[in-house]
């Protein structure tokens, strides 16, 4: 199939095509399992193979796909004739920033792959965390594992020539009750990712059986307290918030064809202008993030991105002054363009699609923040006049250019003059971006600080759901509108 | 109805029974063609053919799962396929209740929805639409985005109790047309939801367009105070919001989890406006209708809200199996939700504007990223976007920046609700996260609904 491929590659070459590439998925396999009250409601395999190919023709993208590959010169003629009507509506003529051409692999660390692990198995894990979830106050219990395994092979008219062998693994639990006035509420728990791999080994028995008990405890103390408080204080975000902060506001805020407007009709913009590089004070001085692709345990790590360009690590924000975006090929060479300037050196290696028939689009890495010098969790807390400890995604809604954001989350614990106090539940906070993250006058240190996955963000038209890591530590803001 | 995917059904059913399997299996085949604007270009254009099986196996109380995207002639990974869900059935764990297995009565064929014409749309046909909707509004400042994606969806179903065959042909287009400002950053749009090609209206988007340009251009941006105000919900805002509050509220899936917002003794309570009518209605083939489920059962005219009084949950047949529920023909991709039209005859954004005012009228078109912050309430909470104007009273128009709402439902479409127009349009809600399931509201044009809380609002665009 690679000779095939390189000759269709040619052969478009050859009719005028500026640029070809093809990622061949072999084959894709995936195993999710769902377990509700004690009931196997999904036992599900899937396994997918195709080709998708991608064009530039005289400045525009032509893509096509199937997984019907018998004749594959019939996907490149469809792509090559998709970036011919493309064409004749261009403003900016695409180009593609410098790359070198690499001959290249990568196999994501594991020691045991999932697949070879039986069903048997894999039920077990559900049934134990099932029979440690139910305990008095739980109504709802919920166990999901998910495994994934591809094989991409991605060639291009540049000389590239990478094989990815990447393997992922979710598992999470969930626990719901109903409180004192009839509300439902729920407290889940997905690990961290502590160790260097990223197989089956990543899920921990021991480690989810404790945290079966530490969220039943405070779903239990949740049912039975009196909601947050209303008005502004500062908020103290855990990692099971926090990462989704990260994720919503910086995280999206700085795709770069968001900045560019190639997301409007969809997902929405961004309010980051290209002028704001190496000038906008995005947060306070504690505040510095990095899109870092090389983080071992994380599906943000990938080894190559989808223009073939290879991961990387890359400040974003440095001590408060943004300074860097995630970035992909084209969209660099425009902004640099527009902006008159060379705003970036070149890709950050970001360009990512999620199965072989959708086109590769700037999608986030690992996009973490920094451990700061604010101590632990205990530190921060001691440090705290008034507000609440938030932890937990329930909620999440952000405005289309990322200026603003509502959060709701499953727990909070007041904090009154350096005492963390008692739970409270429906804990919902807002604000608007840049403010909130001027705002920033916490960080907490190595001790806080933990790669957390996101397995379903979701981008792009036709829509694609990415997977990805956050690394974050516990983060104080002061100020902030609690409520509502 | 393709004889080559009949074919191959049976071929696989026979498969199944040679390895002793009962078992559901499940066709699907998407033509998907989709050109993307962005920067008044061509940002991207595609399509992708692709086809995958479901096979769901059987055994009393077990049941497994295989999913493929297969290539068609290959039908040696088909059948491996098959032997995978033998394989996993054994050590599946047992149900605590009997799951139904699908046993069809009659062969279903159901191509009302399906149009060769808009099957057949060319590259061609896309972007000259677009030129016609996009018109003269384009400038070196407002800049063109938008989606025209169609295609052909068919499903079809065999299971191994009998060889009768469900077999399900549609055709499908959404169109997003976003005008936005470069450097002011606001942003209008308009979309249509076609099933056949003769629903396509280039002139009507580009009308909807020029519109709210001019007042984007001409009129005065305003930051609202945070407060109440009487708000007209656009046909995308209605149509989320019931999309939303169906999913979250009204299925028996919901209900057993503890998410939604009503319960079972709310069953025939005046819980909404007695203005609004709330039917999952699979006669509508404008909204992609299918006249059966996947476990064979007839689906009709279904009342989820009548003259505001909650009806009834959907229950699909595994819920139902568990809970020991009635299955009500809701094992579907997506359901044809249809709203009731009202009393004042609004056809148009022209006419919303034209009409006479007794009060000012946040008008939102679009709610963005709407998310269930508390589902016990109902409560949601989205940004308004593309295109909301502040009516008011004197009849002058203002440009409010984007808006917060933290709302229930019941706000939405309760004892608040003041008016809903006559006329009702398809709004399309497909998201092509996974494969093509097109799915469609039919709602008012617009609803007005007094004392709805704005909690946060914009400094600018």
């Amino acid at each position: 199939m690679r000779e095939k491929i390189k000759e269709q590659i040619d052969l478009l070459k050859a009719k005028g095509a500026h640029y070809v590439d093809a990622r061949w998925y072999p084959r894709e396999d995936s195993n999710f399992l769902f377990m509700w009250n004690g009931n196997l409601k999904e036992n599900n395999a899937s396994s997918q193979s195709g080709m998708g190919v991608r064009v530039l023709y005289n400045g525009a993208w032509g893509f096509s796909a199937s997984s019907d590959l018998t004749n594959p010169n019939a996907i490149f003629d469809r792509a090559f004739d998709n970036a011919r009507i493309a064409a004749e509506r261009v403003t900016f003529p695409i180009r593609l920033a410098e790359k070198e051409a690499i001959t290249g692999s990568f196999t994501s660390p594991n020691q045991v792959d999932p697949f070879t692990v039986g069903l048997d198995q894999k039920v077990a894990f559900l049934q134990k965390m099932d029979a440690a979830l139910n305990q008095t106050g739980v109504i709802q219990r919920f166990g999901m594992l998910e495994f994934v395994r591809k094989q991409i092979i991605f060639l291009d008219s540049e000389g590239s020539e990478i094989e990815k062998n990447i393997i992922e693994v979710f598992a999470s639990i969930h626990a719901v009750g109903i409180d004192k006035d009839g509300g439902m509420q729920r407290r889940k728990y997905s690990p961290g990712r502590t160790g260097p791999t990223r197989g089956w080994e990543s899920i921990n028995e021991t480690d989810f059986l404790a945290n079966a008990e530490r969220i039943v405890s405070e779903l239990n103390q949740v049912l039975v307290a009196e909601d947050a408080p209303n008005g502004k204080m500062s908020v103290i975000l855990l990692n099971g918030i926090m990462f989704l902060q990260t994720h919503e506001t910086i995280g999206h805020a700085l795709e770069l064809d968001r900045i560019l407007g190639y997301e409007l009709s969809f997902a929405g913009g961004s309010f980051v202008r290209l002028e704001d590089f190496g000038k906008l004070r995005y947060g306070s001085e504690k505040l510095t993030a990095r899109a870092n692709a090389l983080e071992p345990n994380s599906p943000g790590s990938f080894g190559f991105d989808d223009d073939g360009v290879p991961a990387q690590d890359n400040l974003l924000i440095d001590k408060g002054i943004l300074v860097g975006a995630i970035t992909g090929r084209q969209m660099v060479e425009e902004a640099n363009a527009k902006a008159k300037k060379q705003i970036f050196e070149g890709s950050s290696g970001a360009n990512r699609a999620t199965s072989f028939y959708r086109v590769p689009i700037e999608r986030m890495t690992n996009i973490n923040i920094d451990p700061g010098t604010d101590g632990s969790l205990e530190d921060i807390i001691a440090n705290t006049k008034y507000g609440v400890v938030l932890d937990g995604d329930k909620s999440w809604s952000i405005g289309s250019n990322r200026e603003q954001f509502h959060f709701a989350c499953d727990i909070g614990w007041l904090v009154e003059d350096g005492q963390k106090k008692q739970v409270v539940k429906n804990p919902t906070y807002r604000g608007e971006t840049l403010p909130f993250y001027n705002s920033l006058s916490a960080v907490g240190d190595e001790s806080t600080w933990n790669v957390h996955y996101v397995e379903n963000c979701g981008k792009g038209a036709p829509n694609q759901i990415m997977q990805l890591g956050h690394g974050v530590p516990v983060c104080r803001f002061d100020n902030v509108q609690v409520g509502e | 109805m393709s004889n080559q995917v009949i074919d191959l059904l049976q071929r696989l059913r026979q498969t199944a029974l040679n390895k002793g399997l009962q078992a559901l299996i499940t066709y699907h085949e998407e033509d998907s063609y989709l050109m993307r604007f962005a920067n008044s270009a061509i940002s991207l254009n595609t399509n992708e053919h692709l086809i995958s099986l479901d096979y769901i196996a059987f055994d009393g109380r077990k049941k497994v799962s295989y999913s493929m995207i297969a290539d068609p002639t290959d039908f040696e990974s088909m059948e491996k396929g098959l032997d995978i869900l033998a394989e996993m059935l054994p050590h599946a764990q047992a149900l605590s209740y009997d799951p139904t297995f699908p046993v069809y009565a009659k062969d279903v064929l159901d191509e009302r929805a399906f149009d060769p014409a808009l099957a057949a749309l060319t590259n061609e046909e896309r972007l000259a639409y677009f030129n016609t909707l996009a018109g003269s509004l384009e400038s070196d400042d407002v800049k063109l985005s938008g989606i025209f994606s169609n295609g052909t969806t068919t499903t079809a179903q065999i299971s191994t109790a009998n060889e009768h065959v469900q077999y399900f042909r549609s055709t499908d287009a959404q169109v997003t047309a976003v005008l936005s400002s470069e450097s002011l950053k606001w942003e209008v749009n308009a979309e249509q939801s076609a099933q056949k090609k003769s629903d396509l209206d280039a002139e009507g988007l580009h009308a909807d367009l020029a519109l709210l340009v001019k007042h984007y251009q001409e009129d005065e941006a305003v930051q609202l105070p945070v407060g109440k105000y009487t708000v007209v919900l656009g046909p995308a805002a209605t149509a989320e919001l019931g999309n939303i509050m169906t999913y979250y509220g009204m299925t028996g899936g919901a209900l057993m989890q503890g998410y939604s917002f009503l319960k079972e003794e709310d069953q025939g309570k005046l819980l909404f406006s007695e203005k609004i009518h709330l039917v999952d209605d699979p006669r509508e083939v404008e909204i992609y209708a299918q006249n059966a489920d996947r476990f064979g059962l007839e689906r009709k005219p279904f009342p989820l809200i009548s003259e505001g009084r909650f009806q009834a949950f959907m229950w699909d047949q595994d819920s139902a199996d568990e809970f020991g529920k009635t299955p009500t023909g809701h094992d579907v991709s997506h359901t044809s939700l249809v709203m009731d039209g009202g009393e004042k005859s609004v056809a148009s954004l022209k006419d919303l504007l034209e009409m006479d005012r007794d009060e000012d009228i946040l008008y939102v078109p679009y709610i963005h990223y709407m998310n269930v912050v508390n589902p016990t309430q109902g409560m949601v909470t989205g940004s308004s976007r593309f295109g909301a104007l502040y009516l008011k009273k004197d009849g002058s128009v203002q440009v409010p920046y984007n808006v917060r709402l933290t709302q229930r439902f019941s706000d939405f479409f309760g004892e608040r609700v003041q008016w809903m127009s006559k006329e009702q349009v398809a709004y399309n809600v497909s998201s092509s996260y996974g494969r093509r399931d097109p799915t469609a509201l039919k709602v008012p044009r617009f609803i007005c609904v007094k004392e709805i809380e704005i909690s946060h609002s914009n400094p600018s665009y």
